[in-house]
């Protein structure tokens, strides 16, 4: 008996400090050993908060690719591929880059790119046509598989190397605008990559990451030295071609350290105490907390509303064209009249807003075109809040007011069910939903996950979403409202509104092979495409879109912001590099 | 211990599984989203500007993932991959894999969870098992409201008001993340301190929440302990004070805690989801509330997949150990 109970004793303690040692290794950090970062001090590293990380963590910090499927360019790869060139909508600028001109022939049916001379990928190969060939070739024949694999396929026939500096495109229709597509601005631009890498590999999972083998490799002023679920850093190259031709200062910054965003209150917190240089984008709400707590921190518009800059994305409430009574245009003109725009930038964003009028931003390469229009404008007034106006355009139609709420011609309730997503659906959607309610319109508001498919496919009736069209010349805004084009066979209509008129279309189509530099015969064509679609109204214009980004003049100073306008300052967008060369230390 | 007892809680194991793993397939589709059409459109409307060929994308990689075959074949397909261990792909996070950011997260969840649970679990036990205690020093008595109160707050809740005393207000702790921007992961002593001061808030919201619970079910547990007759019979063989104390009453009363460990240890896969979010923790439970987010079907699969094996198991060998645990318990039926 005594014996057994000894055994029994024996082994649970054999089993306790089995389990413990097991629970022990399986709490060691598994992997996390690599080489040690070179020290860097802090008043010589840039602490950045990005915006696409999702709660806390980089998922894609593998991904050095970008144009791997779950790989996202404003996460990093835009610091590490150059473009052919930048262009700056504030400046209204191209910086002509890896490329160092263009020419297309007279019938936009063939371009000729001159490579810069002596450059090299971080690697020690150089830079050349080839590389530009093959991406744009590879492009073309991945068609679908690839982020712009489609906008290529569609123009391009064939890249031809004739000499190392001179790459030849010929298309297949004219392509007046492809040198700019290929440009880095915003989100839009071709990343070049480097053909001894690429070559071989299946573009839509290649990671292009081996920090061992220098992977990624790049053209520009920073190599990745760490990536991480917490963590991506970038010191700066001790050679940079663009810094040997004068081309660009040497960034004055060593190292960037990107941070995932966790959420707005950790950003800000952050900000107050200077744990961070370039914060991810705040809410209008919080920027007084964070200026009256540290006088350091500074925006886009200076330490005063609206706390940014206007970006390329109007918003507007899209209503579906294909949905009764939304089909009718005197039905959208009365929802315009319904909608008080100055509420809406008191109440949802503080003030700090200013409205939109038609559905491109304001930049100055664009005024032209709202001059050409003025006097339409004042005709088919975009912003005009007027209720009375509205309601006698529904009663025209046979709309009946009971109890203050509206019955169409059937008896049915006039309703209008809003979706929305981000900052522009959770802070403008219930004072919209509101607004519309108070005049009789049966609205509601919803913010589903799956916004995006919903509203790609045509799956809503009321949505808030913005206009990812022009900045500098009309043509893309025009495009969005597209329902079919014969000038670009096999292009794929955007048109979230789902409105269709074969005439503007048509014009649209003449938009598309005018050269994008004759603004006299753009700006008759705009016009013309304008007296259409301002009756009309497909979507109802509201506000500007805003990018509200914190910067922290503690350790850096010369951010881009509105009395240094280089381009805007947004980490995420393509251009971000000409933002970093031209900040100088706060010491200096 | 009996070969069939093992092979029969193996089975129900291995049963478990199947079961939750059939559910897990099957919930996600529920919703009616398309999670490849949500990710590209997503992509390719980044900024606002959506680049052509969208719908053409959208078939090839509903092909790639298999998402176009009917919904019994990929059940199929989905089992197949489960029994061979292959998690498949993230689709919002492709080519990478589930089981790679699984593994990329786990130990981040393991120490922060892990450790929580068990300090959660020994300093609730320990003073729950004192409270119960006549002998216990009176201030103790005191401990016990302000910690059943900590109790009814969320984890999350503690951790927004620990963030802003310590890390905002007084800037003694980290705000969020893992570790401190620019150092270098490794196992040295430089890092895994910072490690460890990065854990201090989320733990500590975990450990303030959770002691109570403990505490408060092992005083429960005591009570009832301290009236068995085996207590009265060894307080009246004049054994000491502190012998009854751990040997008779705490090793009796622990036995329904040592279940409660085992499952809640099976549970820290799943992660603390909100402590993890709120301090940009690279955890599980983060990754998880971003799957679901993102409808990422393999990726919320693959997690809940994991916590279901890790729970089963833990079940598991928790039926296998108790009886070693407790003689009383026997491996016969009945």
């Amino acid at each position: 008996m005594a014996g057994r109970t000894t055994r029994a004793h024996a082994g649970r303690r054999d089993v306790i400090k089995g389990g413990m040692a097991v629970a022990a290794a399986a709490m060691l950090p598994a992997g996390v050993a690599r080489a040690e970062l070179a020290n860097i001090p802090r008043d010589q590293t840039m602490i950045l908060i990005g915006i696409n990380s999702r709660d806390g963590r980089w998922v894609d910090y593998e991904l050095w690719n970008p144009y791997a499927i779950g790989a996202n360019h404003q996460n990093g790869p835009n610091l590490i591929y150059e473009p052919l060139a930048y262009y700056s909508a504030f400046a209204d600028k191209m910086y002509m880059w890896l490329a160092e001109s263009y020419q297309y022939t007279p019938d936009f049916r063939q371009l000729t790119i001159k490579t810069r001379q002596g450059i090299k990928w971080s690697d020690g190969t150089p830079f050349s046509a080839e590389d530009v060939a093959y991406t744009f070739n590879t492009l073309r024949d991945l068609g679908p598989k690839v982020k712009w694999g489609v906008d290529v396929n569609q123009a391009l026939d064939e890249a031809t190397v004739t000499d190392p500096n001179t790459v030849v495109l010929k298309f297949k229709i004219p392509s007046p605008r492809f040198f700019f597509f290929a440009s880095y601005k915003y989100d839009i631009g071709i990343y070049m990559v480097p053909k001894h890498i690429f070559q071989g590999q299946d573009w839509a999972s290649f990671k292009h990451y081996d920090l061992a083998k220098g992977w990624p490799v790049t053209t520009g002023p920073w190599k990745v030295v760490e990536s991480s679920l917490q963590q991506k850093v970038f010191d700066r190259r001790d050679t940079w071609w663009a810094a040997d031709q004068k081309l660009a200062p040497m960034p004055r910054i060593m190292r960037n350290i990107w941070l995932p965003m966790v959420g707005e209150q950790e950003s800000a917190q952050a900000q107050i105490t200077n744990r961070s240089d370039f914060g991810g984008p705040l809410q209008p709400a919080t920027f007084p907390t964070v200026i009256r707590q540290n006088p350091k921190v500074t925006t886009w518009s200076g330490r005063k509303p609206p706390w940014g800059y206007v970006d390329w994305w109007p918003l507007s409430l899209y209503v579906n064209n294909e949905v009764k009574p939304f089909d009718d245009p005197d039905v959208r003109w009365a929802l315009s009249h319904y909608v008080d725009r100055k509420q809406i930038i008191e109440v949802a964003y503080l003030g700090a807003e200013t409205v939109s009028r038609l559905p491109m931003p304001p930049y100055k390469p664009l005024l032209p075109y709202f001059d050409v229009v003025k006097d339409l404008l004042v005709k088919y007034n975009t912003i005009e809040f007027n209720p009375k106006k509205g309601d006698a355009l529904l009663q025209a139609k046979g709309f009946k007011k009971k109890g203050g709420t509206w019955e169409m011609p059937d008896g049915k309730p006039f309703t209008l069910g809003i979706i929305g997503f981000g900052l522009s659906g959770s802070a403008m959607g219930p004072v919209l939903s509101q607004m519309l309610k108070r005049h009789g319109v049966t609205a509601s508001l919803s913010l589903p996950p799956d916004f995006d498919s919903r509203f790609q496919k045509g799956d809503f009736t009321g949505s808030i979403y913005g206009h990812g069209g022009s900045i500098r010349e009309p043509y893309d805004t025009l495009r969005l409202y597209q329902s079919q084009s014969i000038a670009v066979p096999g292009a794929h209509a955007v048109n979230f509104s789902r409105w269709k008129n074969p005439a503007y279309d048509k014009i649209v189509d003449e938009v598309y092979i005018t050269d994008p530099d004759n603004v006299a015969k753009l700006k008759t064509l705009f016009r013309a495409a304008m007296e259409i679609w301002l009756p009309a109204l497909p979507d109802i214009q509201l506000v500007q879109n805003y990018h509200r980004i914190p910067l922290n003049l503690t350790r850096w100073k010369n951010w881009a912001t509105e009395e240094n306008p280089i381009v805007n300052n947004a980490s995420w967008h393509l251009t971000y590099n000409l933002v970093l060369w031209n900040v100088q230390s706060a010491k200096a | 211990m009996q070969l069939i007892y093992v092979v029969r809680r193996f089975g129900v194991f291995l049963l478990i599984v199947w079961l939750a793993a059939t559910l897990n397939f099957f919930l996600p589709k529920l919703s009616g989203q398309d999670p490849v059409r949500t990710k590209l459109l997503e992509e390719a409307s980044l900024g606002g500007y959506v680049h052509a060929g969208i719908e053409d994308m959208v078939k090839v990689y509903q092909k790639k993932f298999g998402l176009d075959k009917p919904l019994w074949r990929q059940y199929l397909n989905y089992v197949a991959d489960v029994a061979h261990g292959n998690l498949n792909y993230s689709i919002a996070n492709y080519p990478r894999t589930v089981a790679g950011m699984i593994r990329d997260a786990m130990p981040w969840t393991i120490g922060l969870l892990g450790l929580t649970t068990v300090f959660s679990f020994v300093a609730g036990t320990i003073l729950g098992a004192l409270l119960a205690w006549p002998g216990a020093p009176r201030w103790m008595r005191w401990l016990m409201p302000p910690l059943w109160a900590l109790h009814a707050i969320p984890f999350f809740l503690l951790g927004l008001v620990l963030m802003y005393l310590f890390a905002f207000q007084f800037q003694f702790l980290p705000i969020f993340g893992g570790y401190s921007a620019g150092a270098s992961p490794g196992l040295t002593w430089t890092f895994v301190l910072d490690v460890l001061r990065h854990a201090v808030l989320p733990a500590l919201s975990i450990v303030l929440v959770s002691v109570g619970g403990w505490a408060l079910a092992m005083r429960g547990m005591m009570v009832t302990t301290m009236g068995e007759d085996y207590v009265t019979f060894a307080e009246a063989k004049g054994l000491r004070s502190a012998t009854i104390f751990t040997r008779y009453c705490i090793r009796n009363a622990i036995l329904p805690q040592t279940t409660g460990l085992a499952l809640a240890l099976g549970q820290i896969l799943s992660g603390a989801v909100l402590v993890e979010v709120v301090f940009g923790y690279p955890g599980i439970g983060a990754l998880l509330f971003q799957a679901i987010e993102e409808n990422d079907f393999f990726l919320i699969q693959g997690i809940v997949f994991t916590v279901i094996v890790a729970l089963g198991f833990a079940t598991f060998l928790l039926d296998i150990l108790y009886p070693w645990l407790d003689p009383r318990i026997s491996y016969r039926r009945g």
